[in-house]
This record gives C-alpha cells, structure tokens and sequence, in this order.
C-alpha cells in the first residue's frame, strides 16, 4: 500500500507551474506536471469529477511487475492534488480477491491476469464489471482532442467486448507469431517460409542439420492454439470460421479450415520435427531449451522476450515472424492483439477514480515509460515514440507495418467458454504427440462445444 | 458434586468447541448446502437447483476419470509404500551398521514441503536435465520416457514420489511399534533356531497390527487426496490429457476455472463420503483380536 499525500515539494512545484497558468488556485488547461512531465490537454484533466478520493488498486505483479502503474497512479495523483491511488501487485488474483468480492469489499480497479486469476465471463456474468463507455468516451488525457479510444491501436480492446460492452481494457499490446533467432538463421543460411509446405521443407532441412525444427511450451499445448492454430485457420477459412465457433454454431469446428490446419500441425509430430521431450516441459524450460539453440521455432506472444530477458543469451537476436499458411500472398497476415485484461468494479467504490486509473496507464506519458522501462508495448498511439526498442520489438512492430489492414482478430471462446479452452487445450496435446488425429481432436471439442451450447447454467455470448 | 466437575469442565471446553464450531462445523454445514446449488464463488446469492449437481456428477466422464485414478493410488500406495516402510523398518531394527543415520535420511522427505517435493522431483523428471533420464541414457536406453508428459507414465510418476516421501515417515512408525516388541519374544525364537523372516512374519507382524490398522487409514486417506504433489508437478494442468486427475484436483479446477462453485462443493461432498465409507470398511475388515504385551 502505498499512498501519497502531497509533500512540500511537490506542492511548491506544482504552485509554481499553477502560477503560470492563467489563474491561481485553479489549474489551467493544457499545463504541463513537473513530477512525472506529463502535458494534459485542454479540457481533459477531469472528465470523472474526482477529488479527495483514496481509491485502491491490486494489480497482478507478473512479467511486467507493477512499477509501471505505480508511474500511472503517481501521474494520477500528481493531477488530482488531494486525491490517491494506492497500487498493491500480487500473484494468483483469484484466490486473494475473490473473498473480497463476495464480501462486497472489491477493490477499485484491478489487473486480471496471470495464473490463477479470476474466470472473467463469470465476472461479466455476474454483473460484477463496470460498462467502461463513459472511460472510452471520455477526452484523452494527454492527446488533444482525441477522445480515450481513439488513442488506443484499433481493434485492440475487442476481446473487452462482451455483448457489445466493453468491460475491460487490454493495457499491453502483443504480437503473436513464431520466433526464431536471428542470428542462427543468418549463420545456417535459413529463410522464413511463405507457406506451410515450405515451413514443413525448411524443418526437413533444419532437422538434418541436427536442431529440432519446433518446440512448444510443453504442459500448456494452449501456446500452439492462440500461436499457430488460430491464425492459420483464419488464413485458410476466413475469420468467419471462428465466429461461427465463438457462437457456438452447430458442427462450427468440424469446418474443413480447422481440418486442415490441424493435419498442417500434426504433420509437425508424423515427420519428427518436434523437440523430443517438449511435452514435459513448462513454458519457461522449452523457451530455455529453444535459447539454447535446440529448437529452431517456437510460438508465442511478445511477453517473450521480457520474460526470459535473463537466460537470453548475447546475440541471440530473438525475431517474430507469422504463421504461414497455403498462400504465399497471406504470409504477412499477423495476429496483433492485446492482453493484460485491467477492471473496474461495477460495484466498487470509486469506480471513477478505477477509470481515472487507466485513462493515466494509457497515456502516452504513461505509454513511453513502459516502452522505455518495460520494454514492452502499451496499445497507445505514439506511445513508443523516441524509444529505442529491442530486436525482438522492432520485429514486432515491422511485422504489424507489413500486415497492414491484415490483422487478424483473435477468437473470443477460450475467455468465453472455459470448458471449450481446457477440452482444446487438452485434445492439442494429444495431437501433438501423436495420441489424436485431427478428426479425433475435432470430435473432441465439438463434443465440449455442443455440451456447452445445451448447458443453461452457462452465460453464452455472440460476436459479429 | 457433579455440578463442580462441569462448573469447571465447561469454561475449559468452551474455546476449542466455538473455535471448531466456527471454522470447521459451520464451514461443513454451509459446504452441504452450497452443493445443492448453482453458484458461480461471486456475490450474486446461490440458486437451489436440488439434486442437479449430484445427478450431473454420475454422467461426468472428469469425474470417473478422477474417481479412477484415485482407485489406482488407493490399491498401490498403501502396498507399496507400506511394504517398503516395513522392510526398513525391520531392517534397521535389526542392529545394521549406519542405523541412525539410515533412520535419518528415510524420514527426510517427510519434513520438507510438498510444493519442495513436487519442483525437485519435476527436475529429477525433466526430459533433458533430469537426472532420471541422464541415466538412463547412460546406461544405454536410447529413448527414455517423458515421463510428466505421456499419459502412460505420468500417474505412476507422481505414485513414486509418494512412495518416496511416504515410506520414511510409516517406518519411524513402523520402528516404534517394533521396538514396544518385548525382547524376550525374539530371543525366545532365536533360541529355537527360528530365520529372520519366520521372526518378521510370526512375531513383529502379528504384534505390529494396530500399528499397521492405523498406518493402513493414513495412507488411504492420503491417496485419496494427493492434491499437493498431483497440482505442483503437474502446475495445475492434471497431467497430459488429464492423466493425473484426481478428486480434489478435479474440483478445485470446477471451482476456480469454471466458477462452478456447486457442482464442485457436490464432487467434494462425494469425495467426502467416499472416504468415510473407506475408512469404516477398512476399519471393519482389519479388526482382530487385540494381543496385549
């Protein structure tokens, strides 16, 4: 807990960029805060009328840790002169605030992620999460005459719309691919393949020069659906494919795209081009284990490099690529979405001062000292502007720049439909290691899928 | 007369009854009633839905699946881990050489954390620098199993380590047990010229039985649980294809993944009956005659 008051110091500091402003006791629209540099647009510093609130905030402290929004609520309190955000960071959310909330006692806004952290479509069910319209409509705190959304990269926000509300905002931006290291593709001569036929050539190639082609995060087989199977499907079926699952349409996984590109990924097992022992692995191990050269791909998201920044060794160069698929002409085609879900309780009791929370984690101020401190991205226009980003970044933001309009949209049943996740998650595994085929894997989670459309106890959602 | 004993017994009493009736009965009695119910672990109230999640409960493949592993680890564990206790234990009775220190480092893993236990035992299990397969490829097996990570060989995995962890702590029972054997019975059979197995199997095995009674329930209420290890190694996932599911597992995740707090506390309602109906029967086909010494 960690709360504020204003000191002497600042008081004075602020006193004097209040004096020349146009009047005293009153701040000025358009000023500029000493403390964290910030410049607040006209007529945006208080869209949500706050003063003396002492809001609370518990956030999830996992990869990013939570310095970053301990900048955000300092701006937050440098702005709101007698007003606080306390910022608390902690691991498996779920078990620690779930007592708080069926007590009636939640905290004001909160970071939902990591292991063990809450089943958000039961919190949307329940009626538990606050409609972030007035956040979303409200002026940006630090871009002129733009409203919040419109700062934030498009289509960002989508997997925080539920029913057409928008319950959460996605503070990193994440780009999800396969990654290889630079320099061993360089030094081998290897070239990124265009298509799946070549992905499978090249891993012959890759396989008799005595590196495993591909590993995956072992214990979670989740890492080879959102990273290779929910783009190539896309690529090969439309996003149509996907909506008709997030609907829960009849036989909606039993499209011939979802076929193929489980046969693409099994293929992957039948030629041997897995790391031997990948499945034993957590995470981190197979992502220490393709560090060290022994595997050529791996899938994941750009928490990546952050993640295992420590193990990494010098000149690895870790690069992001997409998922090939049949055409050649898809290839830049990338999944860029994001992650890192934040919340405010509809029933909390500072829900303005939850809001007023991010609209000051997602200012460009705010943006910049993540790029720079995090070396991670915010969804904020501008937000890396002047930052020098690592090889791994560039790659991202390079791959994103190459899809143009072709980002693909993520589909929604993995956070919708917990069943539906684990039976994908588990039927993938088997696939994987050559314990299902692709028509068993299918029948598998059609299975779940039907069962969750005939369940009336759970909440269903559509997407359009 | 009487009324001093009670005038005096009561305040004593007191403390630890409202300290079990708040946070052990009360908790039981609300648990009985939140499994006749749909709710989702938030704030919104329970909603009654009577037998559904029992009903529910008997057509789950997840259930079975979890019920049939706790099957496995209830037939293995007590013969092996209890069968391997009582060998040590009669073995270091038995005057070896290092007997103490032997003592020492069996009843070792018994002090340490089960979260401890589960990350050094994923290590001695992991598929490139894992100990397990080191050596084994050192002796010549070319392709050792991944063993957290095939379906096959996940759950005997997890079984070993219990057994491992287990076997220290029944022996020092097992020991103490022996060692309350009047000498004179040993010696007596030593005189008429009897084997160290006739002596096991005539004389410490009979004279051990309330021991190994009581030893018998412990370990089948353990296998019945196995939460710990089953979700440390297996990080919470229960094993390749839900391999290493058992009960307790099964439910947790019913709770916090799925938010369905009903259907779980029924599974736990099941899981608890289960293992009072275990026990009783256990109790019921190992009574014998008590032999006083």
């Amino acid at each position: 807990m960690i709360k504020k008051p204003l000191s002497r110091r600042q008081f004075l500091k602020l006193a004097a960029a209040a004096g020349a402003g146009a009047s005293l006791g009153r701040f000025a629209p358009g000023l500029a805060y000493a403390q964290s540099g910030i410049q607040v647009a006209d007529g945006a510093l208080n869209p949500f009328n706050i003063s003396n609130v002492q809001a609370e905030g518990v956030f999830f402290s996992g990869g990013f840790g939570h310095e970053y929004i301990q900048y955000a609520a300092d701006i937050f309190g440098e702005i709101h002169p007698g007003s606080t955000m306390s910022v608390e960071g902690i691991q498996r959310v779920g078990e620690r605030l779930r007592p708080r909330i069926i007590s009636g006692d939640a905290p004001d806004v909160i970071d939902n992620s990591g292991a063990g952290n809450l089943d958000t479509a039961a919190l949307v069910a329940e009626g538990e999460l606050l409609d972030l319209a007035p956040l979303m409509n409200a002026p940006a705190l630090d871009t002129p005459g733009k409203t919040f959304a419109e700062t934030l990269f498009p289509g960002s926000q989508a997997s925080g719309l539920f029913d057409g509300v928008q319950r959460y905002v996605n503070i990193a931006f994440t780009v999800f691919g396969l990654w290889n290291s630079k320099t061993l593709f360089e030094e081998k001569g290897w070239v990124y393949p265009a298509t799946w036929d070549e992905m499978l050539a090249l891993s012959e190639t890759i396989k008799s020069a005595g590196i495993a082609p591909f590993t995956y995060q072992g214990k979670y087989p989740q890492y080879m659906i959102f990273g290779v199977l929910e783009p190539m499907v896309e690529k090969l079926g439309g996003v149509e494919v996907w909506k008709a699952v997030d609907n829960l349409q009849d036989g909606a996984w039993e499209n011939p795209a979802i076929l193929t590109a489980l046969n693409n990924m099994k293929a992957l097992y039948d030629n041997g081009y897995i790391m031997d022992g990948t499945e034993g692995l957590t995470h981190t191990e197979s992502q220490a284990e393709w560090l060290q050269n022994k595997a050529a791909f791996i899938p994941c998201g750009t928490w990546l490099e952050n993640e295992m920044r420590t193990v990494t060794p010098e000149g690895f160069d870790m690069v992001i690529n997409p998922v090939p698929a049949d055409d050649a002409a898809k290839l830049s085609w990338i999944d860029a979405s994001s992650g890192e879900p934040f919340m405010v309780f509809a029933n909390g009791k500072n829900p303005e001062a939850g809001m007023e929370l991010l609209r000051c984690l997602l200012s460009k101020e705010s943006a910049k000292w993540f790029a720079q401190n995090v070396g991670s991205i915010m969804p904020v226009v501008g937000g890396a502007e002047g930052v020098e980003l690592s090889s791994a970044m560039t790659s991202a933001l390079a791959a994103v720049s190459n899809a143009g309009d072709h980002i693909l949209e993520r589909p929604s049943f993995s956070t919708w439909y917990s069943d539906i996740n684990e039976e994908a998650k588990n039927s993938m595994g088997a696939l994987l290691t050559g314990r299902a085929t692709a028509e068993e894997f299918i029948e598998r989670v059609q299975g779940v899928a039907d069962d969750v459309k005939a369940d009336p106890d759970i909440t269903k959602y559509e997407r359009s | 007369m009487h009324r001093q004993k009670y005038r005096l017994i009561i305040p004593f009493l007191a403390p630890a009854l409202i300290l079990y009736g708040t946070f052990v009965l009360y908790p039981y009695i609300q648990a009985m009633y939140i499994a006749f119910t749909s709710w989702k672990g938030l704030r919104k109230a329970p909603r009654f839905v009577g037998l559904d999640n029992f009903q529910k409960l008997l057509s789950d493949d997840h259930f079975w699946n979890a019920l049939y592993h706790n099957a496995i680890y209830v037939i293995t564990l007590p013969i092996l881990t209890l069968g391997l206790a009582l060998f040590l234990a009669f073995m270091i009775t038995q005057k070896v050489r290092f007997s103490s220190f032997y003592r020492v480092t069996f009843f070792f893993p018994q002090v340490m954390s089960v979260v401890a236990i589960g990350i050094l035992w994923s290590f001695v299990y992991h598929p490139s620098i894992g100990i397990l397969n080191s050596f084994l490829k050192l002796i010549g097996i070319g392709n050792p199993p991944v063993w957290l990570g095939d379906p096959h060989t996940a759950l005997g995995a997890i079984a070993a380590v219990t057994v491992w962890q287990a076997a220290g702590f029944y022996m020092v029972i097992f020991m103490a047990g022996m060692q309350s054997i009047p000498s004179s019975y040993y010696e007596a059979a030593a005189l008429d010229g009897a084997k160290r197995g006739d002596i096991f199997f005539k004389i410490t095995l009979p004279l051990l039985w309330e021991t190994t009674r009581s030893a018998l329930v412990f370990i089948v209420i353990n296998a019945m649980n196995m939460f710990g290890i089953t979700f440390t190694m297996t990080i919470g996932e229960a094993g390749p294809d839900l391999s290493t599911d058992v009960l307790s597992t099964l439910l947790y995740r019913e709770a916090f993944t799925h938010s369905r707090f009903g259907y779980s506390t029924a599974i736990a309602m099941a899981y608890f009956i289960i293992v009072m109906f275990l026990s009783f029967v256990l109790m019921r086909l190992t009574r014998r005659q008590t032999i006083e010494f």
